[in-house]
């Protein structure tokens, strides 16, 4: 297996979150096989922290590059839309040819929500003639919240298996297998939807008790 | 009962116009948003609208707007170029805010783990204008439109218009969503 490069979009506006802590792992992974891979924050660019046209070598140098980012309103946040309509604009020579595989992240369980995000990052690298390699979506984010993948017991240990599997296709420059989907997906039965969305209730009015009772249930704009 | 429009088109276009003018023909209130003339900050997940600031995003912009106006119509029509077989940036920023129309809670229906509505159901209608002959861009965006209206326990219609369609056909549909509306 050649070394590869890899350049990792981290597509979530919170830098140390559960898109971040996939990243780190796939960044580890492509390390532990001999590639190398570097990790960037769309919000860095968003904000003006970090030049665009910076961007312009990273990509030149890349071999694969990859959007990992949580779930927003369905789909990629407002923010990785933008960035990529950027990248279209100004990069589409540099991006021609490229690998690109994508992974989406989903506070709720439901994996089959996750798939516009896939979709729309297929669509962009089929526009931009690049090669898709396939995504990944993970339902139960929220659980995870920032925590390191090998903090988060056996079912840290079940993703990192799933996405080691999933690299050593990647670093073959191949289709990831739907072996890796089947390892990272976490299966909750229907029937315990209910418990599980009486504990979360638990959760949320102990945080507006925390919060001094705050009334959550709101209609500020009928007001 | 009013119907708001998300007006995420680009440029000068005719679909706006004569969509504007159609619906205008039902009657009844319509809230016109032109996206690319207003200033919105995009949604950081920082969870303030779900407790300090309980249904209102902390940020001052414009969306407030939108929100306020949303939250009172009984249709909420999105009008955008289709991008990536999703919606341009300029409406995604718009659209995560819509976080603040759910409730923090949880409930389930059809199976599904979803927030309940803050402000009820609605009818939304997701407009995506295509000039290309892609039907995964096509699918993705209905399936987009599909799972916002699920998420939002909205009832829902998509319509995809290619913006080198005559006018004709563009009016002929958005004569039929007219049905709908009314």
């Amino acid at each position: 297996m050649n070394a590869k490069r890899l350049l990792l979009f981290s597509g979530s506006p919170r830098k140390k979150g559960t898109s971040y802590s996939f990243s780190r792992t796939i960044k580890m992974l492509a390390e532990d096989s001999g590639s190398t891979a570097n990790i960037i924050h769309v919000i860095d660019y968003y904000d003006g922290k970090e030049a665009f046209e910076g961007l312009k070598g990273l990509i030149s140098q890349s071999d694969t590059i990859a959007m990992i980012s949580p779930l927003y309103a369905d789909t990629l946040p407002y923010f990785d839309i933008w960035f990529l309509e950027k990248l279209k604009n100004e990069f589409i020579n540099e991006l021609r040819g490229k690998n690109f595989f994508a992974i989406g992240q989903s506070g709720l369980p439901d994996i089959t929500r996750i798939m516009p995000l896939l979709d729309s990052c297929r669509l962009f690298a089929e526009e931009m003639g690049m090669k898709w390699l396939g995504g990944l979506a993970y339902g139960g984010g929220v659980m995870i919240n920032g925590t390191l993948l090998e903090n988060f017991g056996k079912k840290g240990q079940k993703i990192i298996l799933g996405f080691r599997h999933a690299m050593q296709d990647i670093l073959q420059d191949k289709r990831i297998s739907p072996e890796s989907q089947e390892l990272i997906t976490m299966r909750i039965p229907k029937l315990l939807f209910w418990p599980l969305s009486a504990y979360l209730n638990s959760n949320i009015r102990r945080q507006a008790h925390e919060n001094g009772n705050a009334d959550y249930k709101k209609k500020v704009y009928l007001e | 009962m009013s119907i708001v429009m998300l007006d995420a088109m680009e440029g000068e276009n005719c679909i706006s116009s004569k969509l504007r003018a159609k619906l205008a023909e039902t009657g009844r209130e319509i809230i016109w948003f032109e996206l690319k003339n207003m200033s919105i900050l995009p949604c950081r997940s920082c969870g303030a609208c779900n407790f300090k600031s309980p249904g209102k995003c902390v940020l001052q912009d414009d969306s407030h707007e939108i929100l306020r106006a949303v939250a009172r119509c009984s249709t909420l029509v999105m009008l955008t170029p289709i991008r990536f077989g999703g919606y341009t940036s300029n409406l995604k920023k718009a659209v995560d805010k819509f976080m603040s129309l759910s409730l923090p809670l949880y409930t389930v229906k059809h199976g599904h783990l979803l927030h309940p509505t803050r402000y009820g159901s609605k009818f939304m209608i997701g407009i995506g204008v295509y000039g290309g002959n892609s039907k995964g861009q096509e699918d993705c965006f209905r399936r987009l439109v599909e799972n916002n209206a699920f998420n939002m326990q909205y009832a829902h219609r998509t319509l995809i218009l290619k913006s080198s369609e005559d006018m004709e056909k563009v009016k002929q549909e958005i004569g039929s969503l007219q049905k709908e509306v009314c």
